[in-house]
């Protein structure tokens, strides 16, 4: 098997101090794998984005290993790791994030010129992540005009402009209608299988999480389940949010009745 | 991020509100007019010095006054009499007038080749050829280097001659200060018992008043003035003292012996000035004052920069998703501090170009206002009240950027401390 690119050692998350203190996450250790697709699901509050965020290094553990291709990012240098995110990372946040009062273009060539690339390379750069997600006609527009699916593709155009070995991807398709969901869904899986990406993604979406090659299954900050191989559609659907509950087995398009996009 | 990138992000975000940013561009240039115009006035008023004084460097005199005593002011009550000191009648120490002894005294020091003495000269009336009778006072004879003449030129120091005014040119009926020199004025000096002696004086040149004060009395030569003071002195009872405002020292080769001069009299407790001396306590007054007009300009771009930290607090305050954004995208801490201090900065550039640019339009033309023929100070000669220090005008954008940076800093901080996430999550 591949060196994972990803992997965490007891790794624990803990807000806040004294009375009010908070585990988030309960000492996880696993791996991701160069290339693969993975799904982080469970219920509203179990501590999903708390992970990504660490995985992402977003954020700093409270205790516990992030690694990065075999190297521990604990102890690099906060510029290290601003200018890892940059070149290494492709993010797709949940609630799209575009600034409104710049162009489609300007949006999804953001990380490029924070990377310091030039004007001229970058909007090339740029109008090639457009085409492929058949936004290029937009590019000029501001980012305001367009549809919630469109905006998730000016997202994932501008996770994809700085070519990234991984892509964080929180809840991509918690906004969007099932329709758009899965254009959405296609664009991320081909981009992983055709490219190489490795995809962490964040989701309630069981289509989306059923599609990927593994699910971890977290539950109260810790991963009570996980499982591997994707599934060919819905209607055979693993019971993903067992652990201790009993299993589901109502058809649904959502895994979580109570999830933060069921809520919307 | 490249710079050329922090640059143009700065200025289109600064941009982006422009109600909110045109409100504090407006308290910059409000301290940066001001700053222009007061260092305009007194670079205007010292380039007119320089102007006017230019052209005496071949004057080579030392102008002897009795130094003034520092010590007097720092005494405790009044000094004690003695009657020994006051005895002496000849000393001129203490009344602020050099005795006969210490002219001989200036006279004997080294390379002094020749003293002229001003003395006080006292006047009733003047009278024009017509025999119409004018209230008068004469400037000093050894003024006559400061002059600044609309016709003719000094009087020759020997000789019977004297200088007006230009708006004397009225009781000769001309209009042409030309038309009056040659012309006679007639002194009448008063003698110690009240009764006076007639002089003619023939009218050698005709002056403009400068800022020095020089020039807006008649300037009689300094034989006419020793004759007025030798009539004053009539009917004296008892002997009067010999006693001289100033002296003017000729020294041999003022540029190198100046020094020497000047110790050498301080020595003797006199002090010495040549003409540049002069100008430049002048200037140093005119420095003086707009250093203290500049200091209320400072006082409002300090205002303007807290409108700075105001605005640019709420700015990062409203982006702190974009700012989170950037950050999660890998932008570092310190160039997200150099994003929002250049916001600042370009803010106070807008401010001070502005600002600047105003105050140089305003001055200038108020310049032109001021100091036309029939301005309101339209009688000094060769005045203008504003001029451009390319220096000044400089340094005018340095400050303000500087305290735009500094003003900036704080908001900046605010935006780099800022933890992605928590701006992620922020609503
Ligand atoms: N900054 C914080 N301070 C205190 N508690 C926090 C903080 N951030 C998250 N938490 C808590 O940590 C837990 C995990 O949060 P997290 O955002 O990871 O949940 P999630 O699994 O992503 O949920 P959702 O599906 O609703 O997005 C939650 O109970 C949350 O209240
Ligand atoms: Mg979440």
């Amino acid at each position: 098997m591949s060196t994972p690119v990803l992997e965490t050692e007891n790794l624990v998350k803990v807000y806040g101090r004294g009375p009010a203190q908070f585990h988030a996450l309960k000492g996880l250790t696993f791996e991701i794998h160069r290339g693969e697709s993975v799904a982080i699901v469970g219920k509203s509050g179990s501590g999903k984005s708390t992970l990504m965020h660490l995985l992402a290094l977003l954020d700093e553990p409270t205790s516990g290993v992030v690694a990065l291709d075999g190297r521990p990012v604990s102890k690099l240098k906060p510029k290290t790791v601003s200018a890892l995110r940059n070149e290494t990372f492709g993010f797709v946040f949940q609630q799209f994030f575009l600034n409104p009062n710049q162009t489609v273009l300007e949006n999804v060539t953001l990380p490029l010129k924070i990377g310091g690339v030039s004007k001229s390379e970058r909007d090339k750069r740029g109008m090639d992540a457009l085409e492929q997600l058949e936004m290029a006609d937009k590019a000029k527009n501001k980012a305001t005009d367009l549809s919630g699916g469109q905006k998730q593709r000016v997202c994932i155009a501008r996770a994809l402009i700085n070519n990234p070995e991984v892509l964080f991807a929180d809840e991509p398709t918690g906004n969007l209608d099932s329709a758009t969901s899965e254009t959405v869904e296609d664009i991320l899986l081909n981009l992983q299988r055709n490219h190489g990406i490795t995809l962490v993604v964040v989701t309630h979406d069981e289509d989306l999480a059923s599609k990927c090659q593994r699910r971890l299954i977290m539950q109260d900050g810790e991963i009570v389940e996980e499982q591997t191989g994707v599934r060919a559609s819905s209607s055979h659907k693993a019971p993903v949010t067992a652990g201790h509950g009993a299993p589901e087995s109502r058809r649904r398009r959502r895994i979580l009745p109570f999830g933060k996009g069921a809520a919307r | 991020m490249k710079s050329l990138d922090v640059t143009k992000s700065a200025l289109s975000n600064t941009l982006r509100s422009k109600l909110r940013t045109a409100l504090t561009v407006i308290a910059i240039v409000i301290g940066a007019f001001t700053l222009t115009l007061t260092s305009g006035l007194g670079a205007g008023i010292n380039q007119t010095v320089d102007r006017i004084f230019g052209g005496f460097g071949e004057d080579d005199a030392i102008y002897v006054v009795p130094q003034v005593e520092a010590d007097a002011q720092e005494q405790d009550g009044p000094a004690e009499y003695d009657p020994d000191a006051g005895a002496e009648m000849d000393s001129g120490f203490g009344t602020g007038m050099l005795s006969a002894s210490d002219v001989e005294t200036i006279e004997g020091l080294d390379y002094v080749v020749g003293v002229d003495t001003e003395v006080a000269a006292q006047i009733e009336y003047v009278e024009a050829p017509d025999g119409t009778q004018y209230q008068a006072q004469f400037d000093f004879a050894l003024n006559d280097v400061l002059a600044e003449f609309a016709a003719g030129g000094a009087p020759d120091r020997t000789a019977m001659e004297i200088t007006i005014p230009e708006d004397w040119l009225e009781i000769y009926g001309a209009d042409d200060p030309d038309d009056v020199l040659g012309e006679t004025l007639i002194v009448a000096a008063p003698n110690a018992v009240g009764q006076t002696s007639d002089i003619e004086a023939e009218v050698v040149g005709v002056t403009q008043g400068t800022l020095a004060g020089v020039g807006f009395t008649p300037i009689p030569s300094v034989a006419l003035a020793e004759e007025v003071a030798d009539i004053n002195a009539e009917g004296f009872e008892g002997q009067m003292p010999e006693a001289y405002i100033m002296a003017a020292a000729e020294i041999e080769n003022l540029e190198q012996n100046e020094e020497a001069v000047k110790e050498a009299l301080a020595e003797e407790g006199l002090w010495g000035l040549t003409v540049e001396d002069q100008i430049a306590m002048f200037e140093a007054v005119i420095d003086a004052i707009t250093w203290i007009l500049s200091g209320f300009a400072l006082i409002a771009l300090l205002a303007a920069s807290f409108g700075i930290v105001n605005t640019l607090l709420m700015s990062v305050q409203e982006r702190t998703r974009e700012i989170g954004l950037m950050k999660a995208l890998g932008m570092s801490r310190a160039k997200v501090f150099s994003l929002f201090s250049m916001e600042a900065v370009m803010i106070g550039i807008m401010g001070s170009v502005v600002g600047v640019g105003l105050g140089l339009a305003t001055g200038f033309i108020t310049d032109g206002f001021l100091t036309a023929e029939d301005g309101p100070l339209g009688g000094f000669a060769e005045l203008s009240v504003f001029g451009v220090d390319p220096l000044a005008i400089g340094g005018i954008f340095l400050l303000i950027i500087i305290i735009a940076f500094l003003a900036g800093t704080l908001p900046a901080a605010r935006a780099a401390k800022k933890d992605p996430i928590e701006a992620l999550r922020y609503e």
